[in-house]
Protein backbone atom coordinates (compact mmCIF):
# COMPACT_ATOMS: atom_id res chain seq x y z
CA UNK A 1 0.00 0.00 0.00
CA UNK A 2 1.52 3.50 -1.09
CA UNK A 3 1.37 6.57 0.85
CA UNK A 4 -1.44 7.85 -1.20
CA UNK A 5 -3.15 5.13 -0.94
CA UNK A 6 -2.60 4.73 2.41
CA UNK A 7 -3.94 8.08 3.62
CA UNK A 8 -7.13 7.75 1.80
CA UNK A 9 -7.42 4.38 3.29
CA UNK A 10 -7.40 6.61 6.83
CA UNK A 11 -9.26 9.56 5.94
CA UNK A 12 -12.02 6.86 4.57
CA UNK A 13 -11.77 5.52 8.06
CA UNK A 14 -11.93 8.71 10.08
CA UNK A 15 -15.24 9.59 7.92
CA UNK A 16 -16.86 6.10 8.64
CA UNK A 17 -15.96 6.55 12.48
CA UNK A 18 -17.20 9.63 12.98
CA UNK A 19 -20.80 8.36 10.87
CA UNK A 20 -20.99 5.82 13.49
CA UNK A 21 -20.29 7.96 16.26
CA UNK A 22 -22.96 10.55 15.66
CA UNK A 23 -25.82 7.35 14.61
CA UNK A 24 -24.72 5.83 18.18
CA UNK A 25 -24.96 9.46 19.60
CA UNK A 26 -28.39 9.69 17.93
CA UNK A 27 -29.27 6.36 19.19
CA UNK A 28 -28.52 6.96 22.67
CA UNK A 29 -30.29 10.82 22.63
CA UNK A 30 -33.37 9.28 21.33
CA UNK A 31 -33.39 6.58 23.93
CA UNK A 32 -33.74 9.12 26.41
CA UNK A 33 -36.31 10.76 24.66
CA UNK A 34 -38.57 8.22 24.12
CA UNK A 35 -37.89 7.36 27.99
CA UNK A 36 -38.95 10.64 29.09
CA UNK A 37 -42.15 10.43 27.16
CA UNK B 1 -26.12 -7.65 22.29
CA UNK B 2 -27.62 -4.56 20.81
CA UNK B 3 -25.41 -2.40 21.83
CA UNK B 4 -22.66 -4.43 20.35
CA UNK B 5 -24.00 -4.80 16.91
CA UNK B 6 -23.43 -0.77 15.69
CA UNK B 7 -19.43 -1.92 16.47
CA UNK B 8 -19.18 -4.83 15.02
CA UNK B 9 -20.57 -3.33 12.00
CA UNK B 10 -18.15 -0.79 12.15
CA UNK B 11 -15.52 -3.25 12.56
CA UNK B 12 -17.05 -4.94 9.56
CA UNK B 13 -16.85 -1.42 7.49
CA UNK B 14 -13.63 -0.51 8.78
CA UNK B 15 -12.44 -4.19 7.24
CA UNK B 16 -14.33 -3.32 3.72
CA UNK B 17 -12.27 -0.14 3.59
CA UNK B 18 -8.46 -1.89 4.39
CA UNK B 19 -9.39 -4.60 1.87
CA UNK B 20 -10.59 -2.09 -0.59
CA UNK B 21 -7.56 -0.28 -0.63
CA UNK B 22 -4.98 -3.37 -0.18
CA UNK B 23 -7.23 -5.20 -2.83
CA UNK B 24 -4.16 -5.03 -5.31
CA UNK B 25 -5.64 -3.37 -8.56
CA UNK B 26 -5.09 -5.46 -11.75
CA UNK B 27 -3.51 -3.99 -15.24
CA UNK B 28 -6.22 -5.08 -18.08
CA UNK B 29 -9.84 -4.61 -16.21
CA UNK B 30 -9.75 -1.28 -17.74
CA UNK B 31 -9.57 1.37 -14.88
CA UNK B 32 -7.34 4.39 -15.15
CA UNK B 33 -4.44 4.18 -11.99
CA UNK B 34 -5.80 3.36 -8.83
CA UNK B 35 -9.88 4.80 -9.74
CA UNK B 36 -11.20 1.26 -9.55
CA UNK B 37 -11.46 1.04 -6.24
CA UNK B 38 -14.24 3.24 -6.18
CA UNK B 39 -16.25 -0.38 -7.31
CA UNK B 40 -16.09 -1.20 -3.45
CA UNK B 41 -17.91 1.54 -2.79
CA UNK B 42 -20.28 2.51 -5.84
CA UNK B 43 -21.92 -0.72 -6.20
CA UNK B 44 -22.27 -1.65 -2.67
CA UNK B 45 -24.29 2.19 -2.17
CA UNK B 46 -26.83 1.33 -5.03
CA UNK B 47 -26.89 -2.17 -4.10
CA UNK B 48 -28.11 -0.49 -0.94
CA UNK B 49 -30.25 2.30 -2.82
CA UNK B 50 -32.08 -1.47 -4.21
CA UNK B 51 -32.44 -2.57 -0.97
CA UNK B 52 -34.25 0.10 0.08
CA UNK B 53 -36.55 0.29 -2.76
CA UNK B 54 -37.66 -3.12 -1.96
CA UNK B 55 -38.18 -3.00 1.62
CA UNK B 56 -40.71 -0.22 0.70
CA UNK B 57 -42.48 -2.04 -1.11
CA UNK B 58 -42.73 -4.94 1.26
CA UNK B 59 -43.69 -2.49 4.10
CA UNK B 60 -46.08 -1.27 1.48
CA UNK B 61 -47.78 -4.42 0.32
CA UNK B 62 -47.30 -4.65 5.22
CA UNK B 63 -49.97 -2.01 5.17
CA UNK B 64 -52.17 -2.66 2.50
CA UNK B 65 -52.76 -6.03 3.16
CA UNK B 66 -51.42 -5.99 7.33
CA UNK B 67 -54.24 -4.33 8.74
CA UNK B 68 -52.48 -0.24 7.66
CA UNK B 69 -51.18 -0.08 10.57
CA UNK B 70 -49.18 3.58 10.28
CA UNK B 71 -45.81 2.08 11.82
CA UNK B 72 -45.64 0.42 8.11
CA UNK B 73 -46.70 3.01 5.96
CA UNK B 74 -44.03 5.43 8.16
CA UNK B 75 -41.20 2.57 7.36
CA UNK B 76 -42.27 2.49 3.70
CA UNK B 77 -41.75 6.18 3.70
CA UNK B 78 -38.47 6.23 5.55
CA UNK B 79 -37.21 3.42 3.21
CA UNK B 80 -37.69 5.75 0.25
CA UNK B 81 -35.82 8.86 1.61
CA UNK B 82 -32.97 6.65 2.65
CA UNK B 83 -32.55 4.83 -1.00
CA UNK B 84 -32.77 8.05 -2.64
CA UNK B 85 -29.69 9.36 0.06
CA UNK B 86 -27.98 5.79 -1.48
CA UNK B 87 -29.27 6.47 -4.95
CA UNK B 88 -27.74 10.18 -5.26
CA UNK B 89 -25.09 8.90 -3.59
CA UNK B 90 -24.05 5.99 -6.14
CA UNK B 91 -25.01 8.46 -8.69
CA UNK B 92 -22.12 10.98 -7.15
CA UNK B 93 -19.31 8.51 -7.28
CA UNK B 94 -20.37 7.28 -10.54
CA UNK B 95 -20.30 10.82 -12.31
CA UNK B 96 -17.05 11.18 -9.96
CA UNK B 97 -15.29 8.17 -11.55
CA UNK B 98 -16.66 9.08 -15.35
CA UNK B 99 -15.17 12.27 -15.06
CA UNK B 100 -12.02 10.29 -14.68
CA UNK B 101 -12.12 7.68 -16.72
CA UNK B 102 -14.50 8.87 -19.53
CA UNK B 103 -13.85 12.25 -19.26
CA UNK B 104 -17.26 13.46 -18.40
CA UNK B 105 -19.43 13.44 -15.44
CA UNK B 106 -22.19 12.93 -17.61
CA UNK B 107 -21.94 10.33 -20.75
CA UNK B 108 -25.55 9.41 -21.21
CA UNK B 109 -24.90 5.70 -20.40
CA UNK B 110 -27.41 3.20 -20.09
CA UNK B 111 -26.75 2.79 -16.56
CA UNK B 112 -26.92 6.96 -15.81
CA UNK B 113 -29.95 7.25 -17.49
CA UNK B 114 -31.76 3.77 -15.56
CA UNK B 115 -30.50 5.24 -12.00
CA UNK B 116 -31.52 8.94 -13.40
CA UNK B 117 -34.91 7.36 -14.28
CA UNK B 118 -34.85 5.42 -10.46
CA UNK B 119 -34.19 9.12 -8.91
CA UNK B 120 -36.99 10.25 -10.90
CA UNK B 121 -39.51 7.38 -9.88
CA UNK B 122 -39.11 7.95 -6.14
CA UNK B 123 -38.99 11.37 -5.95
CA UNK B 124 -42.29 11.01 -7.34
CA UNK B 125 -43.08 8.82 -4.60
CA UNK B 126 -42.38 11.33 -2.20
CA UNK B 127 -44.17 14.81 -4.35
CA UNK B 128 -47.02 12.40 -3.83
CA UNK B 129 -46.76 11.82 -0.41
CA UNK B 130 -46.99 15.69 -0.21
CA UNK B 131 -49.19 16.19 -2.17
CA UNK B 132 -51.98 14.68 -0.60
CA UNK B 133 -52.90 16.39 3.13
CA UNK B 134 -55.66 13.18 4.26
CA UNK B 135 -53.45 10.80 5.89
CA UNK B 136 -55.05 7.28 5.56
CA UNK B 137 -55.74 8.69 1.75
CA UNK B 138 -52.10 9.73 1.71
CA UNK B 139 -50.76 6.31 2.92
CA UNK B 140 -53.14 4.23 0.75
CA UNK B 141 -51.99 5.35 -2.27
CA UNK B 142 -48.11 6.07 -1.50
CA UNK B 143 -48.36 2.07 -0.94
CA UNK B 144 -49.65 1.72 -3.77
CA UNK B 145 -46.89 3.30 -5.74
CA UNK B 146 -44.44 1.95 -3.96
CA UNK B 147 -45.47 -1.75 -4.38
CA UNK B 148 -45.35 -0.70 -8.32
CA UNK B 149 -41.99 0.29 -7.65
CA UNK B 150 -41.71 -3.85 -6.68
CA UNK B 151 -41.67 -4.49 -10.25
CA UNK B 152 -40.04 -0.98 -11.52
CA UNK B 153 -36.87 -1.08 -9.37
CA UNK B 154 -35.60 -4.53 -10.86
CA UNK B 155 -36.09 -3.27 -14.08
CA UNK B 156 -34.10 -0.31 -13.82
CA UNK B 157 -31.19 -1.54 -11.97
CA UNK B 158 -30.91 -4.83 -13.39
CA UNK B 159 -32.71 -5.57 -16.71
CA UNK B 160 -33.04 -2.89 -18.67
CA UNK B 161 -28.92 -1.79 -17.89
CA UNK B 162 -28.42 -5.05 -19.85
CA UNK B 163 -30.38 -4.97 -22.46
CA UNK B 164 -28.38 -1.83 -23.56
CA UNK B 165 -26.61 -2.73 -27.02
CA UNK B 166 -24.00 -0.90 -25.67
CA UNK B 167 -22.46 0.57 -23.16
CA UNK B 168 -19.61 2.38 -21.64
CA UNK B 169 -19.92 0.84 -18.08
CA UNK B 170 -17.88 -2.22 -17.25
CA UNK B 171 -19.01 -5.25 -17.03
CA UNK B 172 -21.63 -5.70 -13.79
CA UNK B 173 -20.93 -8.11 -11.36
CA UNK B 174 -23.23 -11.03 -12.74
CA UNK B 175 -22.98 -10.51 -16.54
CA UNK B 176 -25.47 -10.57 -18.73
CA UNK B 177 -24.98 -14.28 -19.41
CA UNK B 178 -25.93 -14.74 -15.78
CA UNK B 179 -22.27 -15.40 -14.77
CA UNK B 180 -19.48 -13.78 -12.29
CA UNK B 181 -16.73 -12.75 -14.08
CA UNK B 182 -14.80 -11.41 -11.30
CA UNK B 183 -11.12 -12.17 -9.21
CA UNK B 184 -12.58 -13.92 -5.90
CA UNK B 185 -10.68 -11.18 -3.84
CA UNK B 186 -12.55 -8.59 -5.83
CA UNK B 187 -15.61 -9.84 -4.99
CA UNK B 188 -14.90 -10.87 -1.44
CA UNK B 189 -14.39 -7.03 -0.79
CA UNK B 190 -17.74 -6.39 -3.03
CA UNK B 191 -19.74 -8.61 -1.33
CA UNK B 192 -18.52 -7.80 2.22
CA UNK B 193 -19.32 -3.65 1.17
CA UNK B 194 -22.69 -4.66 0.02
CA UNK B 195 -23.47 -6.41 3.20
CA UNK B 196 -22.51 -3.89 5.51
CA UNK B 197 -23.86 -1.15 3.62
CA UNK B 198 -27.30 -2.91 3.88
CA UNK B 199 -26.79 -3.20 7.53
CA UNK B 200 -26.13 0.56 7.74
CA UNK B 201 -29.41 1.93 5.69
CA UNK B 202 -31.43 -0.98 8.25
CA UNK B 203 -29.71 1.10 10.91
CA UNK B 204 -30.51 4.36 9.83
CA UNK B 205 -34.09 3.22 8.56
CA UNK B 206 -34.78 2.09 12.68
CA UNK B 207 -33.20 5.53 13.91
CA UNK B 208 -34.94 7.32 11.37
CA UNK B 209 -38.49 5.78 12.41
CA UNK B 210 -37.82 6.10 15.99
CA UNK B 211 -37.70 10.03 15.09
CA UNK B 212 -40.68 10.00 12.99
CA UNK B 213 -42.46 8.48 15.34
CA UNK B 214 -41.67 10.72 18.09
CA UNK B 215 -42.27 13.74 16.47
CA UNK B 216 -45.79 12.61 15.97
CA UNK B 217 -46.31 11.52 19.24
CA UNK B 218 -46.52 7.62 18.52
Amino acid sequence: MDGGILWLAVANVVVWTGIFLYLLRLGRKLEEKEKQR
Amino acid sequence: MNRLLPWVLWLWICAVIVGAFLEPTRPGQGFIGETGRILYFHVPMAWAAFVAFVAAGVWSLRYLFGGRQTRHDRAAAVAVELGLLFCVLATLSGAIWARVQWGAFWNWDPRQIWITVALLFYGAYLALRGAVEDGETRARLAAAYAVLGLVVAPFLFFVLPRLAAFSLHPEPVLNAEGKIDMEPAMLLVLVAGAAGFTAVFFWMHRLQCRIVAWREGA
